[in-house]
């Protein structure tokens, strides 16, 4: 939230995050390559606000989420999470048992709701579930009781609970999905793309419900991965933006918007398509040449220098820090050698 | 038959997909025309019926479906010949597929075959429709068509497969195959959906410089209204198989009429300074397998009038110069 400043308490802090894959060739399996998705990335999260991790496929965001709980091995890195007590706990050197007990508290929403929800199983059965892995609910009434308010909670009709997903609408899945994900009452969401493969007039009903939710149920944090600046920016709170493996830019989302300090956020906010044509034909278009680096293979210094309008010599030899360049109140970070002296523009 | 100075006009579009599950009505009723040199946008959600309608076009349905009536007329020396009378297999349609109509689509590898060089499939294409053009000329005139979108090495490029090239640079490929034959009306089916948003402005700055330069009519399928509003002239809001508005860009976005394009609209995040608030539609998109009476958006909208909307189909209704709407609450006589 906005207003929370002074008693803005982190529920997640991710200290120098790496992810390396090997590309391995050959019957033994030799190494031929690493692929960093996920390179020193840090950042925090406080309780009860959305960030959101942006950027264009490939650059991490993704993996990044995954790592948070475990449903990929980070490579190195620390992620601290506050208990409820408010003791924190790195998540990273916990047992597998600990971490089953944590993916309680937080839970992950995927992209697809076709894929995402068993065809075999109820939505009664989908939805408890966690509950009851987890023993968190004793007998089946209580069970149906935990999962009609679930039901009712993400706006769907609580006699449906005995059909199977192929009954429900896309949107309608997406809001299963979330009920089975609150069931445990979790204090951290993942939402990873929830509603890109959703129908366009079905979207704004789950961001409507995802920010609902999160005014009901004090305390609820979301992490927000996407790449549609327009949703990003109608959900976050604060916006990190991810270019290969790395945050480039870290700022609040009013901010981010209007004066944005890292180059390719520039980019991609007069790349994304305005539904307004007098808006759209007349902004100013900063087209990037050529595609995204290869995380395989990317190049030196500024891993965004070769597709940059702004880059200097400085740029291909040495790559930039993520600094701080906001104020005690309104903290922000880029990673640009020259964030200070470029005037970018950002929406108007 | 005349052709009003149109390219391409759509009459009464009808195409129905037949199964054992039932007849699925996947355009049922679509009208519009497309002026030379203009864009046309065809919005709509999933399953509206928008590619169908460019698959009706070209007459590449897939094996259960039938275009069942309605007219396609393409204008050619000042007279039309209605696409839909044609044999789908014979060799008019064949000389039109490509020469005078080409499609682009959603995912470059569904228009390339892997095992061909690119190179190799833009010279087929470019001496099938132009006979007595040598292996050699063809060749010249793929290369200056992959220079012009855009490709790196053009000269070298053109013997790469389709694998070895980028997303964006497929796209780009895509286009020249495309545009080889120099076609009058370009069909561009969500071309930019599977692509990174900064790839995506690449092909829409890319097709609207080559829309300028070659003053071809596009019709641009989308779901999305920003690819609209950046590219189109005019624009059809299709929803469930009909037709529901059309108008020009500016008629569409700044006084839209029916409720489904101003719902549409108005669920939309936009990049506007300051908070905003999104309205969504209610409810969802209903199967089209289910019997539905009346407007096809009747039971999502919120100006329903029981008794008329979930009765009867509303008529087109041209409620100011080329602004049409089929919606009972815009009568036709009140019209005069």
């Amino acid at each position: 939230m906005k207003d929370n400043e002074h008693t803005a308490r982190p529920i997640v802090e991710v200290r120098g995050l790496r992810k390396y894959f090997e590309s391995t060739r050959g019957l033994l399996r030799k190494t031929v390559g690493t692929v960093k998705a996920v390179d020193d990335v840090s950042f925090t999260i406080n309780e009860g606000e959305t960030l959101a991790l942006v950027g264009e496929s490939g650059c991490g965001k993704t993996t990044t989420g995954r790592c948070m709980i475990r449903a990929v091995e980070p490579t190195d890195g620390k992620i601290l999470y506050s208990l409820d007590n408010g003791n924190p706990v790195d998540i990273t050197s916990l047992s597998k048992e600990a971490v089953r007990r944590l993916r309680r508290k937080i839970r992950l929403v995927f992209q697809d709701p076709y894929s995402s929800l068993n065809p075999r199983m109820t939505v009664f059965q989908i939805i408890a579930e966690p509950l009851i892995i987890n023993k968190l609910i004793k007998g089946t009434g209580a069970a149906r009781d935990r999962v009609a308010e679930l039901l009712r909670m993400v706006r769907l009709d609580p006699s449906l609970m005995d059909r199977y997903p192929h009954a429900f609408s896309g949107g309608q899945r997406q809001r299963i999905a979330i009920a089975r994900a609150l069931a445990p009452n979790p204090r951290f969401l993942i939402a990873d793309e929830p509603v890109s493969a959703l129908d366009v007039s079905v979207q704004a009903q789950v961001l409507n419900l995802l920010k609902e939710l999160q005014h009901k149920l004090e305390g609820l944090t979301y992490l927000f991965v996407a790449h549609n600046l327009s949703v990003v920016k109608y959900q976050s709170d604060r916006i990190a933006i991810m270019y290969v493996g790395k945050i480039v830019e870290l700022a609040e989302t009013e901010q981010l918007f209007t004066q944005p300090l890292h180059p390719y956020t520039e980019a991609l906010i007069a790349a994304a398509p305005e539904p307004d044509p007098r808006v759209a034909r007349t902004k100013k278009r900063v087209v990037l040449a050529g595609d995204v680096a290869n995380p395989a293979d990317p190049p030196s210094g500024c891993y965004f220098h070769p597709r940059c309008p702004y880059a200097r010599e400085i740029c291909r030899t040495t790559e930039p820090e993520l600094r701080n360049l906001g104020t005690p109140e309104q903290p922000r970070s880029v990673a640009c050698h020259f964030a200070h002296e470029l005037s970018l523009q950002g929406i108007q | 038959m005349t052709d009003n100075g149109n390219v391409l006009t759509v009459r009464n579009l009808k195409t129905h997909f037949f199964s054992r599950e039932g007849t699925l009505k996947a355009i049922d009723g679509v009208d519009f025309e497309l002026k030379p040199g203009e864009v046309l946008g065809i919005a709509g959600e999933s399953g509206c019926g928008k590619s169908v309608t460019a698959q009706s076009i070209l007459r590449i349905l897939p094996k259960h479906g039938r275009t069942v009536d309605g007219e396609v007329l393409l204008s050619r020396n000042g007279a039309a010949v209605d696409l839909l009378t044609l044999d789908e297999e014979g060799p008019e349609i064949r000389r039109i597929r490509g020469k005078e109509i080409a499609m682009i689509f959603q995912e470059p590898m569904t228009s390339f075959s892997p095992v061909h060089t690119i190179g190799n499939q833009i010279i087929e294409s470019i001496r099938l429709h132009n006979r007595g053009l040598s292996k050699r000329e063809a060749r010249a005139r793929a290369i200056d068509m992959l220079h012009r979108v855009g490709m790196p090495n053009p000269a070298s490029t053109i013997d790469e497969y389709p694998f070895n090239l980028s997303g964006g640079m497929r796209q780009r490929a895509m286009i020249a195959m495309a545009l080889s034959c120099g076609p009058r009306v370009l069909i561009a089916d969500e071309p930019t959906t599977a692509v990174d948003v900064t790839i995506q402005a690449q092909v829409l700055e890319l097709l609207k410089e080559l829309q300028g330069q070659l003053g071809m009519a596009v019709i641009m399928i989308t779901h999305d209204l920003g690819v609209i509003a950046e590219l189109a002239d005019r624009v059809l809001i299709m929803y469930l198989g009909k037709g529901v508005e059309f108008g020009t860009v500016e008629q569409i976005f700044h006084n839209p009429l029916h409720p489904y394009t101003r719902g549409l609209l108005a669920s939309i995040p936009k990049l506007t300074r300051g908070r905003e608030v999104i309205e969504p539609i209610q409810g969802t998109v209903p199967s089209p397998y289910d019997p539905l009476t009346g407007c096809p958006f009747n039971p999502r909208c919120a100006h329903r009038m029981a008794g008329v909307c979930d009765l009867e189909m509303p008529e087109v209704v041209e409620v100011e110069e080329g602004h049409r709407v089929a919606c009972h609450l815009y009568p036709k006589d009140a019209q005069t």
